[in-house]
């Protein structure tokens, strides 16, 4: 990649298997002004309220990446969460709940993604973010949130896993409601008079974001050359949910699909950065997968032990004549079935 | 729009543009959206009468003004007008690469993202200025309690919006902060050029113009909004320049170099 930041993880990995595509990431009502949503998720290892609760950006994946690109150490100071709001950064007592505030902290600390800009390249920045806020955002609040199939099936189980109880009984469903809530008062107006043409507004819109996203990017790694910047951990928190999330309705994913170049992107960035095979096996799913190996060698281990003791009193059993070898037999066959019943699970 | 059937016929001469009340109605944010499509139709080198009109809004397709009124098509909004424009025939935008066309979409939703929202925020949010300006200017057409009703209404509608998009908790000073961002980017990507992209301008130029335009002219409680505009000079100068260019070039009783020399008088009562 080119990169020269340190490798060590800088913010905590997020707990959880990765192949559905990643810690929650979804966007919500709640999104970062100003200059992009990227910010720390400090919070993974405090219990599950904080991990999902008043949902989050598009920009909280970008954070993450942010954190790993500038190689900041994330602490685990003693304060409990009590924002309600995520994405958040904790850092040494200090608590700061949004992407424009965290991004803040961080330049006062020195870290900055976008040092080498040039003066146009940081405006075109600011630009861009506000395209995907206005285009993309809606169409993404939309395929998590307020899709009944996608909703039902995947956000809120998913959510409401991650949300202590008696939280994750309404919590899920207030996100859902601002998200339709939103969706319609920023793009609802006349002439669109029902839902139905309002997402189908918001998704052609969402769709020639994404075209033009692809346009801009061309073929170069990241968008302003070979160095992450703010952008592309804003973009990737756009994009990474839309691309690795199953749903069952996914015409946004397949659209991104047809664009080579942003998927490129993001599994650059997923492989970089958040430690991931393009096949999407974290290390943690890795360690699952070797302890299910482990049990069913195990298995395999006591099955083959049980058949060599029945060999053992096959051969230790006197030899009888014929008549009483057929009771033997089936003694014999008793013996092996019980065994092979007591091996069956 | 049927785009297909409106391709075939040429711009009309008595093409119109539909506004509120210039001297007692219209808001800042009305305003400035309201210029930056005359900007467009100057740039185009389209014709277009200016009406002025009470319920303006109402008249409106989507609810918003400006619209215009060409043959017997009715648009509204910038982005719209600008695609039906194209259907025409005419367009500013088609000696850019693609690149460039996904800039200036970008920077087009900057505008509207920040300044835009900012505008209806200092309209609408701020108690001072929606007492003393935006109240009596609103309802001004209608008789009490009519104007009252009105003026809470929209106002219960834009303060909705600002709750859903996140901005209702933010104070005027961090507004004030956001427009001072939002026209350094613009003044960065300016830089010395006399319209953003270079040579030509685009519906980019014609949005800035409308947004600073407007800004700069219009008198409120406080001039912070206008100082933050003002701490860039090219923004300025690009002001100026397009206004020189388009506008006061113009026949003196266009309804454009109107629109231009009354927005210079404060839109405070």
């Amino acid at each position: 990649m080119g990169a020269t930041t340190p490798s060590r993880p800088a913010a905590r990995r997020p707990r959880g298997p990765r192949e559905d595509g990643g810690p929650s990431g979804a966007p919500a009502p709640r999104r970062g002004r100003g200059r992009s949503g990227a910010a720390m998720r400090g919070q993974q290892r405090r219990a599950a309220p904080a991990g999902a609760k008043g949902g989050q950006d598009g920009g909280s994946h970008g954070a993450e990446l942010l954190g790993r690109r500038l190689g900041t150490a994330v602490p685990a100071p003693g304060v409990s969460h009590r924002h309600g709001d995520v994405p958040v950064l904790i850092s040494e007592d200090i608590v700061i709940s949004q992407p424009a505030k965290i991004l803040n902290f961080l330049r006062k600390q020195k870290y900055n993604a976008d040092y080498e800009l040039s003066a146009k390249q940081g405006a075109d920045t600011l630009a861009y973010i506000a395209l995907l806020e206005e285009k993309l955002l809606p169409a993404l609040l939309h395929t998590f949130w307020v899709e009944a199939e996608n909703y039902s099936s995947v956000t809120k189980p998913w959510f409401a896993s991650r949300i202590a109880f008696p939280q994750s009984l309404y919590l899920p469903g207030k996100m859902s409601r601002e998200a339709l809530n939103r969706i319609l008062l920023t793009r609802g107006g006349p002439p669109l008079y029902s839902l139905a043409e309002v997402e189908a507004q918001i998704y052609r819109d969402a769709k020639e974001c994404l075209n033009l996203l692809s346009k801009r990017l061309g073929t170069s790694q990241f968008f302003f050359g070979d160095m992450p910047t703010t952008l592309d951990a804003f973009v990737f928190g756009f994009l990474a949910p839309i691309y690795k999330v199953c749903f069952p309705r996914v015409q946004l994913q397949e659209h991104l699909k047809q664009l080579p170049n942003l998927c490129r992107f993001c599994d650059d960035i997923l492989t970089c950065y958040f430690r991931l095979t393009v096949s999407g096996h974290s290390p943690a799913g890795q360690d699952t997968a070797d302890a299910n190996l482990r049990k069913l060698t195990q298995l395999v281990n006591k099955e083959s032990n049980l058949i060599e003791k029945m060999d053992d009193n096959l051969r230790k059993s006197p030899q009888h004549p014929p008549r009483k070898l057929t009771t033997l037999k089936l003694a014999a066959g008793g013996e092996a079935s019980s065994s092979l019943n007591r091996l069956s699970p | 729009i049927p785009v297909l059937f409106t391709a075939a016929e040429p711009w009309p001469e008595n093409a119109e543009l539909y506004q509120q009340l210039k001297e007692e109605q219209i808001l800042l944010s009305d305003n400035a959206s309201s210029l930056a499509v005359q900007a467009f139709l100057q740039m185009c080198n389209l014709p277009i009468r200016v009406v002025c009109r009470a319920n303006a809004e109402y008249m409106s397709p989507s609810g918003k003004v400006p619209f215009i009124h060409v043959g017997n098509q009715v648009v509204s909004e910038l982005g719209p007008i600008v695609q039906f424009v194209k259907a025409k025939g005419h367009s500013l935008s088609d000696g850019l690469d693609e690149v460039q066309k996904a800039e200036m979409k970008a920077y087009m939703e900057l505008v509207n993202n920040m300044l835009l929202t900012a505008e209806l925020y200092l309209q609408w949010c701020d108690d001072v200025t929606v007492e003393e300006i935006t109240h009596p200017r609103y309802g001004s057409p209608y008789p009490w309690p009519l104007n009252r009703i009105l003026s809470y209404q929209k106002q219960w509608e834009v303060r909705r919006k600002m709750k859903a998009i996140g901005w209702a908790g933010k104070t005027l000073d961090q507004v004030l902060e956001d427009v001072d961002q939002c026209c350094q980017a613009l003044s960065q990507r300016l830089g010395t050029q006399p319209y953003f992209f270079n040579k030509q301008p685009t519906e980019l130029d014609a949005l800035v113009f409308g947004h600073l335009f407007t800004i700069l002219t219009t008198q409120l409680i406080t001039d912070a909004l206008s100082e933050k505009v003002k701490n860039y000079s090219n923004l300025t100068a690009f002001c100026r320049r397009i206004e020189q260019q388009y506008f006061e070039g113009q026949d003196k009783d266009s309804s454009a170099a109107v629109a231009a020399r009354s927005a210079k008088r404060s839109l405070l009562r």
